[in-house]
């Protein structure tokens, strides 16, 4: 199955083009995408790890609607990715691991979304949860940045 | 994509900048002094903000110094190591003038958060500017004797600096190492998440966005923005230097660096700018504060865009 989704039109279009639109521009996207995502939690994580106290905890919303925007952008343009390069990127630990840190990164993420405005405590305080939850998710998008950046290098 | 410079046109255009670091550090000393001197605060921010300007300028100065290297590649009566000579001090004035400009930055951002006054860094700039200034010049001198031996003594005032900050070491230690490169790579994406991040928050704000923060408290994250930026330029340097050949000839290098100066100018503005400033919780920010927010985030695209795409639209890799 691997084999035939790289071997799809689609995939043999997105390495083989010689167009700047083709993979150049899906990769700049993907790149986009992340800086948006990892630049919006971020900001979310340094405002709950106490810099920026003035910054009211209601504004994060906003941050985390840019976090989805981000994060829908990349799931696209990654499955594409992905699809032009299946076999050798579905085998790859530095791969898997970018996954695995990926999802534990949204995991955390909702975690913390959850405990800012659905919790019952008092909403101007960041909750001692909240602030360990501020700082796996830190760790944990940083790993999955540098397991996609090292997928250029390494299997 | 078309180039936008020659070869030729950045040997032009580095013999234009150069000028910039030691002419402009020399204006902030001598206004420092002055604003010492009249007890004058408005005076010590133009010496601070001036050389936070100089300290932006000086990355085109050094980038275009590659390309002038490369233009005179064959020209007769030059010397291969008056230009080493040059280079290596000119990379020790790029870290001192690096430094300077970083620390001014954090003066100016303390000099607008509080009232009292910030006398330790500003004088830890105005010490820092002296031996930048000291170090420029000696650059200066180094880069004119490859083109004018006579304002250099028989003895040898050219000689190589020796040292361990040369270029050549550098790039040895980048292309030696097989860990240095990608490990940079890693570190400069994460630069750019954390400088992003940064000015997403204080442009959002500017754009409507989060309207219950006032400018003031994201203005205290803009830290991290510059946090960002010098892991970037730490980073960026060693793939320049590492493998020029890549970027002094690359239209995509040269855009972004274009947009990184914008970039640079938009945060300054963005630390400094009065009325934003006082831009309260709830309160609609002035037309000209979304201007600077979409120029702010435009500008930050724009270098990743470019940077990205230096092995496409360039000749990189």
């Amino acid at each position: 199955m691997l084999a035939a989704l790289e071997h799809s039109a689609f995939s043999q279009w997105l390495l083989g083009s010689n167009s700047i639109w083709a993979y150049p521009t899906v990769l700049t996207v993907h790149t986009l995408g992340m800086m948006v995502l990892v630049g919006a939690i971020a900001m979310i994580d340094v405002r709950l790890l106490g810099f920026g106290r003035g910054i009211p905890l209601e504004s994060l919303r906003t941050l985390f609607r840019v976090t989805w925007i981000g994060l829908s952008v990349n799931a696209v343009t990654g499955s594409m990715l992905f699809a032009a390069d299946a076999s050798k990127r579905a085998g790859s630990p530095t791969f898997i691991t970018k996954l695995v840190l990926i999802a534990v990164g949204i995991a955390t993420l909702v975690l913390i979304k959850r405990d800012l405005f659905d919790g019952h405590g008092d909403p101007g305080d960041v909750s001692r949860r909240a602030r360990r939850l501020a700082l796996v998710s830190i760790l944990v998008w940083s790993g999955a940045v540098t397991a996609g950046r090292l997928l250029a290098y390494v299997n | 994509m078309s180039a936008i410079a020659s070869l030729g046109d950045l040997a032009h255009l580095h013999l234009l900048l150069n000028h910039a670091p030691t002419v402009g550090t020399t204006i902030a000393v001598g206004l420092l002094v002055l604003a010492f001197i009249r007890k004058s605060d408005d005076l010590a921010t133009v010496a601070l903000e001036l050389s936070f300007g100089v300290a932006l300028v000086t990355l085109p100065v050094f980038f275009t110094g590659l390309a002038a290297q490369a233009a005179l590649a064959d020209a007769e009566g030059v010397s291969a190591g008056a230009i080493t000579s040059h280079e290596d001090a000119a990379l020790f004035s790029f870290v001192m003038m690096a430094i300077t400009g970083v620390v001014s930055w954090v003066a100016i951002w303390q000099r607008r958060r509080s009232s009292r006054p910030t006398r330790g860094t500003v004088i830890a700039v105005f010490v820092l500017s002296c031996f930048t200034l000291t170090a420029m010049a000696r650059t200066a001198l180094l880069g004119g004797a490859i083109r004018h031996p006579e304002i250099t003594s028989s003895d040898g005032a050219a000689e190589a600096a020796g040292g361990w900050l040369t270029t050549k070491a550098v790039a040895g230690f980048v292309t030696q190492h097989e860990w240095v490169w990608p490990t940079s790579e890693a570190l400069h994406f994460l630069g750019m998440s954390l400088m992003f991040g940064t000015l997403l928050i204080v442009s959002l704000r500017l754009m409507g966005g989060m309207k219950s923060m006032s400018f003031a408290a994201a203005h205290r994250l803009l830290p991290f923005g510059v946090l960002g930026f010098a892991i970037n330029v730490v980073t960026g340097m060693l793939f320049f230097i590492a493998a020029p050949e890549q970027y002094v000839d690359n239209v995509s290098f040269h855009w972004k660096v274009v947009l990184l100066e914008l970039m640079g100018a938009c945060f300054l503005l963005l630390t400094v700018y009065d009325r934003l400033w006082a831009l309260p919780a709830g309160g609609v920010p002035p037309r000209m504060a979304r201007v600077l927010a979409v120029s702010t985030l435009v500008a930050a695209v724009g270098v990743m865009y470019f940077g990205r795409m230096l092995p496409f639209i360039g000749n990189a890799f």
